[in-house]
């Protein structure tokens, strides 16, 4: 396989995958984006290892490796910064996950003190939440992760094309056209 | 005097030519491998192409 076919099927995988994460927003599956996530990524492997006139040598693997490494560090760095205020936030949130409570629990149940005592909503009604209200605020932390991984993906192109310059990869001479 | 571009020198040796390139510019220090490999393309020592600089890269 020519490297140019890799990169069109990658594009072809690609929307592939975008369409897989509509429908799994479509239907509240998110299985399916992992899933098929996984299969573009292995397909794409696959692919990868078939690629016949790919030139990697060992000045192309230095620069691989230097890029690899800078972007771990600088990430690692980033991604503990961002987990330590997230668990700021969460030392400081209530109890995790709120299920709602039952309205009557009975003669000294917990939320006794609590009922009302008219007929009308009380403090026990008002502080429930609709059920899923804990996992929908969960799926909202993989927006920062997902921020993080796009982080992650420039710093590498920006750490790659750094370390390229450096081991003169768009050098010229005299005999270059 | 081997009347030999960048582009088959770099395919003899299994390298880029932006490899053989960036050699030639010091820009990349080849590994001993490769800086063997080279020298004996030639048919020359290995210290007759490259010389061993003292100061620090960074």
């Amino acid at each position: 396989m020519k490297q140019n076919t890799f990169y069109i099927l990658a594009g072809i995988v690609g929307l592939i995958e975008v369409g897989a994460f509509w429908l799994s927003v479509k239907y509240l599956m998110p299985l399916l984006i992992s899933a098929v996530f996984i299969a573009g990524i292995v397909l794409l492997y696959g692919a990868w290892r078939k690629i016949t006139d790919r030139q990697v040598d060992e000045r192309a693997t230095l620069i691989n490796q230097k890029a690899g490494m800078a972007t771990f560090m600088v990430f690692w760095v980033i991604f503990f910064a961002t987990s330590l205020g997230s668990a700021v936030i969460g030392l400081g949130a209530p109890p995790f996950p709120h299920f709602p409570q039952p309205p009557d629990q009975g003669p000294g149940g917990v939320n006794e003190s609590l009922r009302p005592l008219g007929d009308g909503p009380g403090l026990v009604n008002a502080s429930i939440r609709a059920p899923g209200d804990g996992l929908i605020r969960l799926g909202h932390f993989g927006y920062l992760q997902l921020a993080l991984l796009f982080l992650m993906f420039f710093l590498y192109v920006g750490f790659r094309i750094y370390y390229a310059r450096k081991y003169g990869e768009w050098e010229t001479d005299e005999e270059q056209d | 005097m081997h009347d030999l571009t960048q582009e088959a020198l770099a395919h003899e040796l299994g390298v880029t030519r932006q490899t053989i390139l960036a050699i030639e510019k010091g820009k990349y220090d080849p590994s001993l491998d490769l800086a063997f490999r080279i020298a004996r393309y030639f048919g020359v020592n290995i210290n007759e192409i490259f010389i061993y600089d003292e100061t620090p890269h960074t």
